[in-house]
């Protein structure tokens, strides 16, 4: 801690220039009943280099997955982040800044994240970002409350929200802790036994505050069917979109069908996966939700000399200004996560996110053609197109899968049984521009071979 | 002047990619869903991308260009190995859907935070789950909200917030559904016991409070005020946005409070990227333990197969709350602060006293020092303290009412005259209750020399006329930046020719 700490030896020399004589002295106004009586029970100082071989020996212990074939998504997808994103992100600058409450001491962020507001409003094909959110599952739960807002006045359905019935439990759970104080009501859309929604369902949805789908769909899907939704929906019905951002490079825009609010899990722009966080939440809207959206917004402005400057704007939505009546509590969001997607999205360009995107749905055709291949795997959506990952039905329990393929030194996919508990033997699998040809031969092998050891057991 | 839409060469991708393992001829798509038209990305080459965003990083402040005392936020140095930590694939390259024996080193690691957190505050269990302070905030409050659902006492819809306290909490409590109770604080910003009486009944269900309070005064009679809310059957939330200037003195559970949250971004180092990320801990008392947020960490002696992955002598696994209120962030909250947060705390260890000690050092030093510099230069009429107190904790208010009183000089002329002088300016305008305010909140990292020089540059600005006040910052990027300018012709993205 020495080296932390520029004032330790000069305690004295300080408390001295204040008429004290210990550091005692400062805490006089804490009373003694409040006092801790001993030492904090925790181990003694380390140095940097102890510290760094400890994270090298504990972090080096968890399975990273670029040490394996991996197949594992479900929302959060390993990517290639450029080296100069790194480079550039840790100047300290940048890392070391608080949110830019002094705008002329903050031009470089806030110019930075005016232009990532363009680069997501571009993506998505809305007028308005916001600079992130804590995560897709929190933009997502935003938006609803957001949506209740806007549309509850004039909804016949008031204080009603519909989201597709195949959303992930997780992030159900923060749309509904989100959405419990407003007392919300989330009612849920109905799916195809393809993978589609089942527009009868969407027909109920009439007259609610707003819809969230997501584009594709939890298990990969690209679904045509909600470039249908707003039509059905009319324009007092928010129709919130959920994106992989990269998608887009193939998809198209939802603000282009009609999305009113688009979020998404910006993470595959710019960002590793890291355990979940921190990453950041894509938020964007059209013009009608502007005013009551949550998050932070850079403005373009001018100085008193008239020359091009950057601030903050539109504060008063927020808790600082508004307190309880703000639109949301947050303070704190992405920044940092958020100006490392800008960068990647600057390196790619629009030609380079194309580039991205096909790496991407090609990997997961070719794990589609080739998973085909195996008898007693089956496909319960294998008639549409899918992005990044599909739902596959086993011979047996996924659980079980999971495990022989670990034990072969292959991260396979997801345990769809955790979302669905019905669908024991349903497993996501999952391919990105990191996948190559090369792992899904070793998927396809050893799936077979798993397979077999079940008729043997039969 | 340039910006990122400048750049739009041919097709100057930034770096070249792997062809794909099929050609883009095998795709289809649903009717309708092809994309029209790519978005209207610039194009840049590498060198060109480096090049615009070292130019901005330029146009940027942080702790590393120079002394940051902003204060409610603890803009501590970020130590550097951190950075490297974070970058190691056992925590960058990780799911969090990976199974258990994929992750004891990160599970050992939330572990020894859990219990290091647990320990700090005199709490009884940790999450680790919340993102960001005031998301801390809301869960906390949700946590007590459904403790006291299920004791039936649905009768509790009100939160107690003074009007000192930090947006975030009445912004937090409002969005779980509670009636905000606005109680005045004393002429110090410390809590009005008889204010708290008046309000205190059976239809509260939490008080909210900082301790130091805002102005970094810490308040004594924080028994009284947690007796009186359980004297109720309320429950007491501790924010933790102050946290640096206690620990291993005193601790939330030994004040009374039930649930707490931390910043690790302020106490822990987590550097704050210019407006995030961060994290937002909470700990409980135990009688809401089985309400947070899942999942938590818990650990066992290893047995068989398991000794084959684990990290020490010990199995760390999930488990759920039995009444958890479910999920605040869809994965496991932001791992990565939470490393950089280990790390740091494990310089201190059992001497994190040491760092609130110094902490509290250079505060209560720059406060004098300002007072002794300002009254060198003739200026000590123009500032006060923002609260009379004979310490201050880890930061004091001052008020620049005299200055705006005699010269028309404002808290905000000061601050961006501080910015001219090469500082970020200290918080101003807030805590509301300190009229003129400016926080000041140096932090332990700041060596005594650099308190000097500050203190006396402070007092030269003080010096400064009014009008080349009004006109300052000059030597800035750019000049004062027009807000409201901003806000009635918003420009919120890139203007594009035909827009």
């Amino acid at each position: 801690m020495v080296d932390q700490l520029p004032n330790l030896g000069r305690e004295a020399e300080m408390l001295a220039a204040m008429g004290m004589t210990s550091i005692e002295e400062l805490f006089a106004d804490i009373p003694s009943e409040v006092r801790m009586k001993d030492d904090l029970p925790l181990p003694p100082p380390q140095s940097e280099e102890e510290i760094l071989s400890d994270a090298r020996r504990l972090l080096g212990s968890n399975v990273a997955l670029g040490e394996r074939v991996s197949f594992l998504g479900a929302g959060l997808y390993r990517n290639y982040v450029p080296a100069s994103v790194f480079q550039l992100v840790t100047r300290g600058e940048f890392l070391t800044a608080y949110t830019p409450y002094q705008p002329e001491v903050s031009q470089g962020m806030l110019q930075a994240m005016w232009e990532f507001q363009t680069l997501i409003s571009e993506l998505v094909g809305l007028p308005i970002a916001n600079l992130s959110l804590y995560d897709g599952s929190t933009a997502a739960a935003e938006a609803l409350t957001c949506s209740v807002r806007v549309h509850t006045r004039k909804a016949t359905q008031k204080d009603t929200v519909y989201v597709s019935e195949l959303t992930p439990p997780d992030r159900l759970s923060v749309m509904q802790n989100y959405c419990q104080g407003a007392e919300i009501k989330i009612k849920f859309l109905r799916h195809n036994d393809d993978g589609t929604l089942d527009m009868d369902s969407v027909s109920d949805a009439v007259g609610s505050c707003g819809v969230y789908v997501e584009q594709p769909n939890p298990l990969g899907l690209l679904d045509g069917g909600v470039t249908q939704l707003k039509e059905i929906l009319g324009e007092h019905t928010a129709l919130i979109v959920a994106v992989q951002p990269v998608s887009l490079g193939l998809v198209e825009a939802p603000g282009h069908y009609g999305a009113d609010i688009v979020v998404g899990e910006g993470q595959p722009l710019g960002s590793p996966i890291t355990g979940g966080g921190p990453i950041y939440g894509i938020f964007a809207c059209s013009k009608p939700y502007l005013r009551l959206m949550p998050g932070r917004i850079v403005g373009r402005s001018i100085d008193v000399d008239g020359k091009t400057a950057y601030c903050l704007t539109l504060s008063t939505r927020e808790q600082h200004i508004r307190r309880h009546r703000a639109t949301s509590n947050i303070c704190t969001n992405e920044t940092l996560i958020a100006l490392m997607g800008a960068m990647h999205m600057a390196l790619l360009g629009p030609e380079g996110l194309y580039d991205l995107a096909v790496r991407n749905m090609t990997a997961c055709i070719m794990g589609k053609q080739k998973l085909a291949t195996l008898d007693g795997v089956h496909m319960p959506h294998s008639n549409g197109d899918h992005f990044n990952e599909f739902a596959i039905e086993l011979p047996g329990a996924t659980k079980d899968c999971l495990e022989y393929l670990d034990s072969v030194g292959i991260v396979g996919g997801f345990n769809l049984s955790s979302w669905y508990p019905e669908r024991t033997n349903w497993m996501l699998v999952t391919f990105t521009d990191q996948t190559q040809a090369n792992h899904i031969d070793l998927l396809v092998k050893h799936l077979s071979e798993w397979i077999s050891t079940l008729e043997v057991a039969a | 002047m340039s910006h990122l839409f400048e750049h739009n060469g041919a097709k100057g991708q930034g770096y070249s990619q792997p062809a794909p393992v099929l050609p883009a001829s095998e795709i289809t798509l649903p009717s309708g869903l092809s994309r029209k038209a790519l978005p209207r990305w610039p194009r840049l080459s590498e060198p060109e991308m480096v090049r615009h965003y070292t130019w901005l990083s330029k146009r940027n402040f942080g702790i590393d260009t120079g002394f940051y005392p902003l204060g409610s936020c603890t803009m501590k140095h970020n130590p550097r190995v951190n950075e490297v930590i974070a970058q190691i694939p056992g925590i960058a390259d990780i799911h969090p859907h990976q199974p258990e024996h994929h992750l004891q080193g990160l599970l050992s690691i939330f572990h020894e935070m859990q219990y290091m957190l647990e320990v700090c505050a005199g709490m009884d269990q940790v999450t680790l789950q919340p993102v960001a302070g005031a998301q801390g905030e809301f869960t906390a409050v949700r946590c007590i909200q459904e403790y006291f659902r299920l004791r039936g006492e649905d009768q509790r819809t009100k939160v107690i917030v003074p009007d000192s306290a930090h947006g975030t909490n009445p912004a937090s409590a409002a969005m779980c559904g509670f009636e905000i109770v606005e109680i005045p604080s004393r002429i110090d910003g410390r809590i009005d016991l008889d204010a708290l009486r008046a309000v205190a009944d059976d239809t509260i269900a939490v008080m909210m409070i900082t301790n130091p309070n805002t102005l970094g005064l810490f308040e004594e009679d924080i028994l009284e005020a947690s007796s009186i809310i359980h004297g109720v059957g309320g429950q007491m939330y501790y924010d933790g946005a102050n946290f640096n200037a206690i620990l291993g003195i005193t601790s939330p559970g030994l004040m009374g409070f039930d649930a707490v949250h931390f910043n690790l971004h302020k106490t822990f180092s987590q550097p704050h990227g210019g407006g995030g990320p961060g994290s937002g801990p909470i700990g409980v008392k135990e009688h809401l333990a089985q309400f947070l947020p899942g999942p938590l960490v818990g650990k066992r002696t290893a047995t068989g197969d398991e000794l084959d992955a684990a990290v020490d002598e010990n199995w760390y696994h999930w488990y759920e709350p039995t009444h958890s209120i479910g999920k605040v962030q869809q994965w496991h909250g932001n791992a990565g602060a939470i490393i950089r947060c280990w790390a740091y705390y494990r310089r201190y260890g059992r001497g994190l006293r040491t760092m609130s000690e110094h902490a509290v050092l250079n505060a209560n030093y720059l406060r004098h020092a300002i007072h002794k510099a300002t009254k060198e230069a003739g200026v000590d009429s123009l500032v006060v303290d923002g609260a009379e107190a004979k310490v201050a904790k880890h930061e004091f208010t001052l008020s620049l009412a005299p200055a705006k009183e005699a010269h028309g000089i404002s808290a905000m002329d000061v601050a961006k005259g501080l910015l001219d002088m090469g500082y970020m300016a200290p918080t101003v305008y807030f805590p509301l209750v300190v009229p003129e305010c400016m926080m000041v909140e140096p932090t332990e990292t700041e060596s005594k020399d650099t308190l000097d020089t500050f203190a006396t540059h402070f007092a030269e600005v003080l010096q400064v006329d009014a009008e080349t006040l009004h006109a300052a910052p000059v030597t800035t990027p750019v000049r004062r930046v027009d807000e409201v300018y901003a806000a009635r012709n918003l420009c919120l993205r890139h203007p594009y020719d035909d827009e």
